[in-house]
């Protein structure tokens, strides 16, 4: 397969995109009754079911830290989630994954205030298109949320690229296998700092620049759609508070 | 200084800017104070808070909770109060201080299963949290219908000052125990009238944050519209308040209070047992001053001037729930639910006074 099929004349990508544009992200907030928070994403083809238990006892009890609160994560796909058949035995690459969301999400976390417990996350994929990490690492902040778990800033992700001399946002499946490199980046919007930065293939240190800006503010425009999902859980459509007779 | 509305925030949404004191899920980041919960923010006089909207119960001084005794040892109990942490109950705390493993058989006070109502007395976060039952009215809850909520539900089901749940108690003629850990406890003589109680206290924590929830609930459980009960029942109604606000400032002056409340409960008694010979009693004001007289009946044993009926209807040990309101209520205050006045109650509560002037 060669670069043009990936950017056409027009500027357009195999899906339709053009070079800033993401997917279409849904994000269902409280899906699961009984998990202290969940959260249900669509990030293009991708569909994710993330849940969090917790802040609860810490089984087994050794693991237990006395300062502050542990937090695990499992990043997991599910059999039926790639063309073929994924053995449901957590590989090499589910492992490292379940680390860096692990990573990614712990700043934004305030664990001392709950010493001696555990935070668990659980990450499903459902369905799996390229970028799974990213969209496992936004449900999974607002499921945080919805766990009411003290949380400085809720983490957004999202992917950067290069397809030939172009620097594009929001990789999927096709350009993360076909494409010159991936990029992704999971950003705290409102502290404006990177708790995630991968990268996998070759950049210039100004494509670097471009590729990392582009990475940034994709986590902005999914930080609204983040903040959207919550507020329409938690308060329905009216965004102001009304005042009330007392 | 400048003046900030209350609205909607999530995490690391920024409240205000400038100077002023974080109190409770707010922190500072820069010049900001930020949020770190999903809820309401406010600005009071003393500082920035956040209102929560979800998660789980952590322990605080005080507070008073039911849990479940999950285990035992040899010198105190284990108890599951809906945390993350477990709390122990030591068995001096029951048996007294001269407790010994060895004489005193723990599994005659307390078995595993069992559910109790208690206070804690210390919690720290390193350690586990202790409780005690020696207070009035904590103890062993012999029976009851068991529900499970969130606990940041639990000011919006007592309500400003007690209204919501006693709403509910006076309606469906049970009694509602509430610990501050989200579990609550439902007694009452009548299924039907328990049932009812089960549906509102459901349906609170459900819709907790809408508007109009306290008009909601009074139609669900059939309660008359305020404009009407106050034509047709002046003189029961105030009466009725009356016997409650002396109630609740015994609570705080004690003995001065004690001996005009045993007379207004008095007058409450004939009032309302000559008033239930009239054409048409409201359901709910009737048993309004019913449950006024029992609580008062275990406070101050004033059982002498009590009809009988009454008496027996809180015969088992159980606890006294306006006791529980009194505590609520002030962490209640910290709660955005409480600006959800119950304006009839207050209505009411200023024609009481004007008659007892």
């Amino acid at each position: 397969m060669n670069e043009l099929t990936l950017i056409d004349e027009h500027g357009k990508r195999s899906d339709g995109r053009g070079i800033d544009d993401l997917r279409p992200i849904k994000i269902t907030v409280g899906v699961i009754k009984n998990a202290d928070g969940s959260a249900f994403i669509e990030f293009g083809k991708n569909k994710i079911i993330v849940a969090v238990y917790g802040p609860r006892e810490v089984h087994p009890k050794h693991m237990a830290l006395p300062d502050r609160c542990v937090l695990r994560c499992r990043y997991h796909m599910s059999p039926f989630s790639t063309d073929t058949r994924k053995n449901p035995a957590p590989s090499r690459r589910e492992v490292e994954i379940s680390k860096v969301i692990r990573e990614s999400l712990e700043p934004s976390l305030i664990l001392s205030d709950y010493p001696r417990a555990v935070i668990d996350v659980f990450v499903e994929v459902l369905q799996a298109d390229g970028g799974s990490r990213c969209a496992g690492i936004i449900a999974a902040s607002v499921a945080l949320a919805d766990a009411g778990i003290n949380m400085r800033d809720l983490v957004s992700a999202c992917a950067a690229g290069r397809l030939g001399d172009n620097i594009v946002l929001d990789i999927n499946d096709l350009e993360d296998k076909e494409g010159d490199a991936d990029m992704p980046v999971a950003y705290l919007p409102n502290i404006e700092q990177i708790t995630l930065l991968q990268l996998d293939g070759k950049l210039s240190t100004s494509q670097f620049n471009e590729c990392l800006n582009k990475a940034i503010q994709g986590c902005k425009l999914v930080y609204e759609i983040q903040k959207e999902a919550l507020m329409k859980k938690y308060f329905g459509n009216e965004l102001e508070l009304k005042e009330e007779v007392v | 200084m400048q003046e900030i509305k209350r609205r909607y925030v999530i995490p690391g949404d920024k409240i205000i800017e400038g100077n002023y004191k974080p109190l409770m899920n707010v922190m500072k980041s820069g010049d900001y104070l930020i949020s770190t919960r999903i809820g309401i923010a406010e600005a009071g006089k003393d500082g920035v808070k956040v209102i929560p909207l979800s998660g789980v119960y952590i322990p605080r001084v005080n507070d008073l909770v039911i849990g479940k005794v999950i285990d035992r040892s040899s010198l105190s109990w284990d108890i599951d109060i809906n945390s993350c942490f477990f709390a122990h109950l030591p068995a001096q705390d029951v048996f007294g201080r001269d407790f010994s493993p060895a004489r005193d058989d723990m599994g005659r006070q307390l078995n595993i299963g069992d559910l109790i109502i208690a206070r804690i007395v210390s919690f720290d976060r390193t350690r586990d949290p202790m409780l005690t039952v020696q207070d009035k009215d904590l103890g062993k809850i012999p029976y009851g219908e068991f529900i499970k909520i969130s606990p940041t539900r639990v000011p919006r089901l007592i309500g400003k000052r007690g209204s919501m749940i006693q709403t509910i108690e006076q309606a469906t003629q049970t009694r509602v125990i509430i610990g501050q850990n989200g579990i609550v406890v439902v007694t009452g003589r009548d299924i039907e009238g328990l049932s009812l109680a089960v549906k509102a206290i459901k349906m609170v924590e459900e819709e907790s944050h809408t508007t109009n929830l306290t008009q909601r609930v009074k139609s669900l459980l059939n309660v008359h519209d305020p404009s009407e009960l106050e034509q047709s029942e002046n003189a029961l109604s105030s009466t009725a308040e009356v016997s409650n606000d002396a109630l609740s400032s015994t609570a705080e002056v004690s003995n001065d209070a004690l001996s005009s409340t045993a007379e207004v409960s008095n007058d409450a008694v004939s009032s309302s047992s000559s008033s239930s010979s009239s054409p048409t009693p409201p359901v709910t004001s009737n048993s309004s001053s019913q449950i006024n007289l029992d609580t008062q009946e275990q406070s101050y044993s004033t059982a002498e001037s009590q009809p009988q009926q009454q008496q027996q209807q809180q015969n088992f040990a159980s606890v006294d729930s306006s006791n529980i309101k009194d505590d609520v209520e002030q962490s209640e205050n910290d709660d955005a639910s409480s600006n959800l006045a119950d304006a009839y109650q207050k209505e009411k509560k200023q024609e009481a006074n004007n008659e007892v002037v």
